[in-house]
């Protein structure tokens, strides 16, 4: 039966599976488009929304600081209260600081990981971190930063996934700890027989020691917020 | 016979591109299906062509119920928690490679 009909049927049944086929092969591109579109379109405006509120708050911190400044430059009267203030803000990590001292720069074991060891075993981890500042701490340091981030009173040293957030800022390896101090002070605080340093050396972490005669220390750059504690007056206590 | 079906297929592949009709999102994933069953029942009607078994009615009924049936089969299973679609895809996909198949053969005995 290879009839006209035939064909004609089957001209027309091809032609509809065409129209079909390339109706659905619109519909699927379109429906994956839209979704990855507006997918990239949240997390755009996500990061815009937040980098332009990163930016506000950051000039309100310059402008904040530019009033103190402005106070500090005018009131002659209040000189010492100044040099009161300016120590403060040095042991606050609002000014730069800079003096003698050392960088400790560490970094992840170059040593290939054999089969049934442990990864974590051969990378720097927040803890190490905490005892080496703590360590330079006791070693009388007076300003620690850490790739750049200045070591506050609050600041945190913190494991997040596969980071370590310092003032909730990421920071990776290679950490060079920057530190204002006594130099031999500190490095011996360090280099203490049985310390944490000779620890991490053993484990093949990558340990560079630098005495300085002038290390610069960058200030904190984010805020401080006080939602619980309010100051107590302490003249009035004493009484 | 074949430059006919690739130029039908052709022509209603430059409409289908040119048109301005989208499927309705909630309806894309059953007229995949649907699609598929237009695809077998082509398939067939080829092969029943090349058989000389060729019957218009039966070719054009199959064509419109298979694909509306796979469609509402797999609604139906969406409604009824059950993964319906993949007895249609099984089913239209086996038929396609079996059809597929026999008229490779016919051809290689043909030429």
């Amino acid at each position: 039966m290879r009839s006209k009909g035939a064909q004609i049927s089957i001209a027309l049944v091809c032609m509809i599976l065409g129209i079909m086929l390339a109706v659905q092969f619109r519909t699927t591109a379109s429906i994956e488009a839209t979704q990855t579109d507006e997918r990239l379109t949240e997390l755009t405006q996500k990061v815009q929304t937040l980098t332009e509120e990163r930016e506000a708050l950051a000039e309100e911190v310059l402008t904040l600081r530019s009033k103190i400044a402005n106070f500090r430059q005018t009131d002659q009267a209040l000189a010492d209260l100044q040099e009161e203030v300016t120590e403060a803000h040095m042991a606050a990590g609002l000014i730069p600081v800079e003096g003698p001292g050392i960088v400790l720069t560490l970094n992840d074991s170059p040593l290939n990981l054999q089969v049934g060891e442990n990864a974590n075993a051969y990378i720097i981890h927040d803890r190490d971190l905490l005892l080496i500042v703590n360590e330079l701490k006791a070693s009388g340091a007076e300003a620690i930063s850490i790739n750049g981030k200045r070591l506050t009173a609050m600041s945190e040293i913190r494991c997040a996934g596969t980071t370590i957030l310092v003032n909730w800022d990421k920071i990776a390896p290679p950490f060079e700890i920057k530190v204002v101090g006594n130099p031999d002070m500190l490095e011996s605080g360090l280099l203490m027989r049985g310390g944490y340093l000779e620890q991490l050396k053993v484990l093949g972490m990558q340990v560079q020691l630098q005495k300085m005669e002038s290390v610069e220390i960058p200030a904190y750059t984010g805020s401080f917020k006080f939602t619980y504690g309010m100051p107590i007056d302490y003249e009035e206590k004493a009484e | 016979m074949w430059l006919l079906i690739i130029f039908c297929l052709l022509i209603g592949l430059l409409i289908g591109f040119s048109i301005p009709v989208l499927f309705p999102i909630t309806l894309a994933k059953y007229m995949s299906i649907g699609v598929l069953a237009a695809l077998d029942s082509v398939f067939g009607g080829i092969r029943a062509y090349m058989e000389d078994g060729f019957d218009s009615t039966i070719f054009i009924s199959g064509f419109i119920v298979n694909t509306v049936l796979a469609a509402g089969l797999a609604y139906l299973g969406d409604r009824l928690g059950l993964e319906l679609y993949l007895a249609a895809v099984i089913v239209f996909g086996v038929r396609i490679f079996q059809n597929l198949g026999i008229i490779r053969r016919y051809l290689l005995k043909k030429y």
